[in-house]
C-alpha cells in the first residue's frame, strides 16, 4: 500500500438492478496533490466511480477510503473532506453568484468571516468578482462553470472531483476552464480527480491517468508511460522510385514495414528518437532518395484504441437528455 | 439539522424576489373575500342559527377562507423539490454534508412562514371591507394562538404528505395531478366554506373527518365567541389534538422517506 495515497479503493463494486455490472473489483490509489484523469467509454464506469467516491451512491460490495474515511461507515466525514463539480449544473439561478457560494459554506459550517475571505478569493481567482451580486439566471455559460468549479471549493477541501468539467462548453470555454483548473491545481494545493470525454482535456491536465472499460482499470500511467507502452513509433518515409521503396522496405531495423500509399512506406520502429540516424546511415549507404520523413509520436487516441478498442470520438455522452438540457442552459 | 437554516433563507428568498407571487399574494385574499362574501351572503337570511351566531358571512367564513389558504399553499409545497430536481440544484444539496431531512424540511418551514403571513394580511383585508369581519365578543391572544395553531397544524398535515410525495416524484405534471384530484374534495367534503345545516346528510357526516374541517370550526369558533365557554373549550381540544397527532405522525413519516429515499 502507498503510503501517499488520498483515495483507495478496495474491490468496490456496483451492480445495477441486480445484473448491470457497472464496476468489478476496481483498486486504484490516488495520491495527494496528482491531478488523476478516469478516461474511458460510455458505460465504462467513470461516473459511477465518481458517484461511490462522493457517496452519492452505496457500493454492492468492496469499500473505498476516502481521506481516511470509509466511504461506506463515514460518508458525511467524506463529504465534508471533498469538492465535488458535477457533470449537470447545480447552482440557483434565482440566486446571486455570492448567494450561490455564501449557501455553499453554510452547508459546511464555515465560519462566517473564514467563508467570505475565501469566497472573495475564489470570485477573483476565476474572474467573476464584478458580477458576484447577479443573479446567475444573467450568468453566460461560460460564467456559470466558472461558478460551478468554485462552488465546489469553498469549504477549502482536500480532494476535488471534476465529472467531465467542460461537457458542452466551446473551445475557447474550455481552454479558458483548463488554465482555471490549473491555477486552482497549484494555489489551493488541491487532489483534483478527472473524468472526461476529451482526450485533450485529461492529456492536458492530469499528471496521470487510468483507461477503464467495463468496470475495470486497463492501463495506469502517466501520458507519456501510456504512450510508450504502446511499444512503437511510426516513421512514413516517400520514396523517389518504386525501386528505393522496395529497398526500404527491406530496412532491418522496422519491427513492421507496410506500404502506405504510391512509393511511400510505413516502418513500424522501438524508438524512433534512436531509430531515425540509422535509418539516415542505411539510406546514405543504399544510396537511396528520400523525398519526405515523417515520424508519428502515438497519441493518446492511440492508447485508447489500443485499450479498448474503440475510438473515444465515436463515442456519444451517455445521457443525452441531460446533456442537451445543460447545452441549452449554457447557451443563454 | 444542518442545512435547514441555509435552505429556508434561500426558499424564503426566492418568495419574496418574485414580484408576480408576492403580488397574487397579497390580492388574492382580498379576491377570496370579495367574492365568497357576496355569492354566499345569501345564507344569512336562512337564519343566524345557521351561522353559528356570527353577525354576517364573512365573519363566519374566515375560519374556511385561512384554512383553505393554508391549504393549497401546503399541497404546492412539493413542487419547487421536483424544480429542485430538474433543475440539477438538488445534486449540490445530496453532495453536502447536510442531513437529507434538511433538503424537505426547509420546504415545509418556508410554506409555514409563507402561510403565516397570507394569513396576516387575510385578516387584514377581512377587517377592512365593508360589512367585513367583527370580533362581537372581542378576540384574546389565546384566540389568535388556537386561530395560528389550527392553519399551521392543517397545513402541515398536507405539506408532509405533498412534500414526501415529491421526494420520489420527478415529473412536475404528476403532482399538479394529484393536487388538482384532491383539492375540492379535501375543500367540499368539509365545513369550511357551508354550515353543516346547508350541507347533504351524508356529505356533512363525511366532513366531520376532514381536518381540514377541524381547523375551519375551531378558527370559527374562536372568531365568532371570542371568550370561551368550557363546551367550545373541549370541542376545540378535541380538533386541535387530532390535528397536532396527524401532523406529527405524517411529520415524522416525511423525516424517514426523505433520509432514505429521497434521490436525484
Amino acid at each position: 500500500m502507498n503510503m501517499a495515497a488520498i483515495i483507495q479503493t478496495k474491490n468496490l463494486t456496483k451492480i445495477y438492478g441486480g445484473k448491470v455490472k457497472a464496476l468489478d473489483n476496481l483498486n486504484i490509489e490516488i495520491e495527494e496533490g496528482e491531478v488523476y484523469g478516469l478516461l474511458g467509454p460510455n458505460g465504462a464506469g467513470k461516473t459511477t466511480t465518481i458517484n461511490l467516491l462522493v457517496t452519492r451512491i452505496s457500493p454492492t460490495s468492496g469499500t473505498a477510503i476516502v481521506n481516511g474515511y470509509d466511504i461506506v461507515k463515514q460518508s458525511l466525514e467524506v463529504r465534508k473532506s471533498i469538492g465535488v463539480v458535477p457533470q449537470d449544473l447545480t447552482t440557483d439561478e434565482d440566486l446571486s453568484g455570492y448567494e450561490n457560494l455564501k449557501m455553499v459554506s453554510r452547508f459546511y459550517d464555515v465560519p462566517n468571516a473564514e467563508a467570505e475571505e475565501r469566497i472573495h478569493k475564489l470570485l477573483r481567482m476565476v474572474n467573476l468578482e464584478d458580477v458576484k451580486n447577479r443573479l446567475v439566471r444573467q450568468y453566460s455559460g461560460g460564467m456559470r462553470k466558472r461558478l460551478e468549479l468554485i462552488a465546489g471549493l469553498v469549504h477549502d477541501p482536500k480532494i476535488l472531483f471534476l465529472d467531465e468539467p467542460t461537457l458542452g462548453l466551446d473551445v475557447t470555454t474550455r481552454t479558458q476552464m483548463w488554465k482555471y483548473v490549473r491555477e486552482i491545481q497549484e494555489k489551493l494545493d488541491v487532489t483534483i480527480i478527472l473524468t472526461s470525454h476529451y482526450l485533450e482535456e485529461v492529456d492536458a491536465l492530469a499528471n496521470r491517468i487510468s483507461i477503464i472499460d467495463h468496470g475495470k482499470v486497463l492501463a495506469t500511467g502517466t501520458s507519456d508511460e501510456l504512450k510508450s507502452n504502446l511499444k512503437g513509433d511510426i516513421i512514413i518515409v516517400a520514396m523517389k522510385t518504386d525501386e528505393d521503396a522496395a529497398t526500404i522496405m527491406k530496412y532491418p531495423g522496422a519491427i513492421e514495414a507496410k506500404e502506405n500509399g504510391p512509393k511511400t512506406v510505413r516502418l513500424k520502429v522501438q524508438n524512433s528518437d534512436e531509430e531515425l540516424p540509422k535509418l539516415i546511415r542505411f539510406v546514405s549507404d543504399n544510396s537511396l532518395s528520400v523525398t519526405r520523413l515523417t515520424v508519428q509520436k502515438p497519441s493518446l487516441d492511440d492508447v485508447f484504441l489500443e485499450y479498448t478498442g474503440k475510438e473515444i470520438r465515436e463515442e456519444e455522452p451517455a445521457d443525452m437528455r441531460q446533456t442537451m438540457m445543460n447545452m441549452r442552459r449554457l447557451r443563454r | 439539522m444542518s442545512g435547514l437554516g441555509p435552505l429556508t433563507s434561500r426558499e424564503l428568498k426566492k418568495w419574496y424576489r418574485n414580484p408576480v407571487s408576492l403580488l397574487t399574494g397579497l390580492i388574492q385574499p382580498f379576491f377570496w373575500l370579495a367574492l365568497f362574501g357576496s355569492a354566499f351572503s345569501k345564507i344569512a337570511a336562512f337564519g343566524p342559527q345557521l351561522l353559528d351566531g356570527a353577525p354576517n358571512y364573512i365573519t363566519y367564513i374566515l375560519g374556511g377562507v385561512l384554512t383553505i389558504i393554508g391549504l393549497f399553499t401546503a399541497l404546492f409545497s412539493g413542487v419547487n423539490l421536483i424544480f429542485d430536481r430538474r433543475l440539477g440544484v438538488l445534486g449540490r444539496f445530496l453532495i453536502a454534508p447536510i442531513r437529507r431531512s434538511s433538503i424537505v424540511f426547509s420546504k415545509i418551514f418556508a410554506s409555514s412562514a409563507r402561510i403565516l403571513v397570507q394569513v396576516g394580511i387575510l385578516i387584514l383585508a377581512a377587517l377592512l371591507i365593508p360589512d367585513g369581519l367583527e370580533f362581537k365578543h372581542g378576540f384574546t391572544v389565546l384566540d389568535g394562538l388556537i386561530l395560528i395553531a389550527a392553519v399551521l397544524l392543517v397545513a402541515l398535515i398536507f405539506t408532509s404528505i405533498f412534500t414526501a410525495i415529491a421526494v420520489r416524484v420527478t415529473r412536475p405534471d404528476t403532482i399538479f395531478g394529484i393536487i388538482n384530484l384532491v383539492n375540492l374534495p379535501l375543500l367540499f367534503v368539509s365545513y369550511a366554506m357551508f354550515p353543516p345545516g346547508l350541507m347533504a346528510g351524508w356529505l356533512s357526516n363525511a366532513a366531520k373527518y376532514n381536518p381540514v374541517s377541524w381547523s375551519a370550526e375551531t378558527i370559527r369558533t374562536v372568531v365568532i365567541n371570542g371568550t370561551l365557554s368550557a363546551s367550545q373549550m373541549h370541542s376545540i381540544g378535541i380538533w386541535l389534538s387530532g390535528l397536532a397527532i396527524l401532523a406529527a405522525a405524517l411529520l415524522l413519516m416525511t423525516y424517514y422517506v426523505s433520509e432514505k429515499e429521497i434521490r436525484e
